[in-house]
């Protein structure tokens, strides 16, 4: 089997110690990172997500290839910046910035949302909870990020999202993402209040949103 | 597997029995078969007219002589079955004449629908057995759709299926085809393979026809299911504990006759036992007294030491809407927690089993799947289960999805449902089917994709020339 191979399976098992363990391997034998993620790691996120779509994968196996992905992308960042630099980085299916926003430590549903999207292809940036507006702008500017995903569980840190989207709007950024939200409490028309991009009740119906907002 | 909770005191069920006794002893049963009569006879039983007047130390004699649990015998013998051995069997309703469609259309059964419920009976994950009579064929000729239908169970799966009781010949004919399916008589009699449902005639009687059904299979050693169906406030008392009573008699009488003419002949204590409709008189079988009826009748049999026959997915419902569901899942939840052992109509079953539907077939037979991982109670058996070190892993705040231990056991501890819904509102509203919309897909794909298990071609041929040639006796 071949190292991107056994990459893919490490993935499908969603086994993040061997993931990293591999991940090491391709830089210690100078085998082409873009290579490594095209042709091993992503081959495993789709296979795992298909299987998802037609009912034969369950949320955990899922989560833990997403979570087997993200930590074998960690130990590949660095080579892979290189590989961009010299223009020879990978495409992934957009950048997502997503977190629970400020006063809310409520992250299952978020976890799930991002788990979800990396087995949809996207690269998510999950930078954690109870974050300000300014932490989502921040990772967002630095990574390039094409959506602002905002998570929310509790009536009483809704209005966070709102006030994310008016700190958008100050800074004179608003244009530049797509901002979409969720959260138990929320609804299509809090989304449309707030003036958001976009609004999913459920992970699933997060991911066909952001392929929409993206098309 | 959790415990089989008791509805009745043991001053209760002693209340019943020595009631039941008296009847017994003092008013009699009627058996209108003359050679029921005789084995009653030999065994100095007082014979008056038809009635038999039973003598109660007799009796508990004959009901000691009944096994507690037997093996039912599967042509796949993975498909085998033990009668009173804890679990609930599971299998389609049965004799119904007519076909209640999704639309509401009303129609006659026929043929083509017995072999589609044999076939959904023997694609299912939660029934256990095709059953029997899984509805009346009318489309066939009266005096060979003991045979027709026997052939369906044999040809459409390998699971294991009722046989005719409509008197001591057809009875026969069904247990002739079993014994060619499983290599003769002598076969079948040291491994019972064919069950049939005998009942009585409430209040307090036997016809010929069920007469001559008990003793064929009685003779051959094959297992019944002896059932009393007293209608409280019409073909019994009013009062449940009369009723009650009532079946308790009848059904003791059908077991004795059987253990007189087989000692040690499997056999199940049946009770379909509910109501009359005070206003119309019907037939009312999806209330809270049928529920009682099953309970108190799984535990009776607990305490005669023989399985029970009861409940199901019982409903007087005209069409697969709210009651249907809720009455089917009171009967069919009683019977499965309080211990019943045969669970007749299980699936399908409309209007006091006057109607199959295959909606609710589907239905039902999620409820099954239901019931079954209820009855599977929690699994504490190692550490592994009780989960410490998983959530010492975790920790406050953190979540379970990522874990291995997750992985592992969901599937096995979660009870996955094949029709209910548990999408979102706007993931539901794509199409917005409720669960008969949803039920009317599922069947028509599992009939589309089923591959009835291969028969031995022998067999066939044997099959079809025993059928031949009893069908030129028969019309």
């Amino acid at each position: 089997m071949s190292i991107f191979d056994e990459l893919k399976e490490a993935i499908i098992e969603g086994d993040e110690d061997v993931v990293v363990e591999l991940a090491e391997k391709v830089i210690e034998d100078q085998v082409d990172p873009v290579a490594a993620v095209q042709n091993g790691l992503i081959k495993g996120i789709e296979e795992v997500g298909k299987a998802w779509i037609d009912g034969e994968a369950f949320l955990p196996d899922v989560m833990m290839a997403a979570d087997a992905m993200s930590a074998g992308m960690k130990v590949l960042e660095p080579e892979l910046a290189k590989a961009q630099a010299s223009g020879e980085g990978y495409e992934d299916k957009g950048k997502i910035v997503l977190g629970t926003v400020a006063g809310d430590i409520h992250d299952i549903g978020k976890n799930i949302v991002g788990a979800l999207l990396t087995a949809a292809g996207f690269k998510v940036y999950d930078i954690g909870i109870d974050l300000q507006a300014e932490d989502f702008l921040n990772k967002a500017k630095e990574v390039d990020a094409k959506i602002i995903a905002a998570s929310a569980l509790l009536t009483t840190t809704m209005k966070s999202q709102k006030e994310l989207i008016e700190f958008l709007v100050e800074q004179g950024v608003r244009d530049q993402y797509k901002v979409i939200i969720g959260g138990g409490p929320t609804s299509l028309k809090w989304g449309e209040d707030i003036g958001a991009d976009g609004w999913a009740e459920t992970a699933d119906e997060a991911v066909e949103l952001c392929q929409k907002l993206l098309a | 597997m959790i415990q089989k909770y008791d509805i009745l005191t043991q001053d209760e069920i002693d209340k019943i029995h020595h009631n039941s006794m008296r009847i017994l002893r003092e008013i009699g049963v009627e058996f209108s078969y003359e050679p029921a009569l005789e084995v009653f006879r030999k065994n100095n039983q007082r014979v008056e007219g038809h009635r038999v007047y039973l003598d109660t130390e007799f009796v508990e004699n004959m009901i000691e002589k009944a096994p507690q649990s037997f093996t039912l015998h599967a042509r796949n013998p993975e498909n085998n079955l033990v009668c009173g051995g804890g679990d609930a069997l599971y299998m389609p309703g049965y004799g119904a004449p007519f076909i209640y469609e999704a639309d509401g259309t009303k129609r006659d059964a026929t043929m083509a629908d017995y072999d589609n419920f044999v076939k959904l009976a023997g694609a299912s994950k939660h029934l256990h057995m095709t059953g029997g009579t899984v509805c009346e064929p009318t489309d066939i000729n009266e005096n060979i759709r003991h045979m027709k239908m026997a052939y369906s169970h044999i040809t459409n799966s390998d699971k294991v299926y009722m046989g005719s009781s409509s008197g001591y010949e057809y009875a026969m004919d069904a247990i002739e085809m079993t014994a060619i399916l499983h290599g003769g008589k002598d076969v079948i009699k040291e491994k019972p393979a064919l069950i049939c449902l005998i009942n009585s005639v409430t209040p307090l009687k036997y016809d010929d026809r069920m007469l001559g059904g008990l003793m064929a299979y009685a003779e051959t050693g094959q297992a019944m299911v002896i059932a009393s169906l007293v209608m409280s406030g019409s073909t019994g008392p009013a009062t449940l504990a009369g009723a009650l009573s009532l079946q308790n008699a009848e059904v003791l009488a059908g077991i004795t006759l059987a253990q007189c003419i087989n000692p040690g002949t499997p056999v199940v204590y049946g009770s379909t036992s509910a109501i009359s409709d005070m206003g119309t008189g019907s037939l009312s079988i999806g209330n809270p007294e049928n529920a009682l009826f099953t309970s108190a009748s799984a535990q009776l049999s607990r305490f005669y030491g023989v399985p029970c026959r009861g409940g199901g997915g019982l409903s007087d419902a005209k069409t697969v809407d709210a009651q249907a569901g809720y009455e089917s899942m009171m009967l069919l939840m009683a019977a499965t927690t309080t211990g019943v052992s045969f669970v007749l109509h299980s699936a399908g079953i409309l209007q006091y089993y006057m109607a199959m539907s295959y909606e609710k077939f589907i239905i039902d037979e999620e409820m099954c799947g239901m019931l079954k991982r209820y009855m599977a109670g929690f699994d504490m058996s190692d550490d592994e289960k009780m989960a410490f070190d998983v959530i010492e892993k975790v920790g406050p705040g953190g979540h379970f999805l990522t874990q291995k231990h997750t992985r592992k056991n969901f599937k096995t501890e979660h009870f996955r449902p094949a029709l209910s819904d548990r999408q979102s509102y706007d993931g539901w509203a794509k199409e917005s089917l409720t669960a008969c919309q949803r039920a009317n897909a599922k069947w028509k794909s599992v009939l589309e994709n089923y591959q009835a298990p291969a028969l031995d071609e022998a067999v066939n041929k044997e099959l079809l020339a025993y059928m031949e040639k009893r069908t030129k006796e028969l019309i």
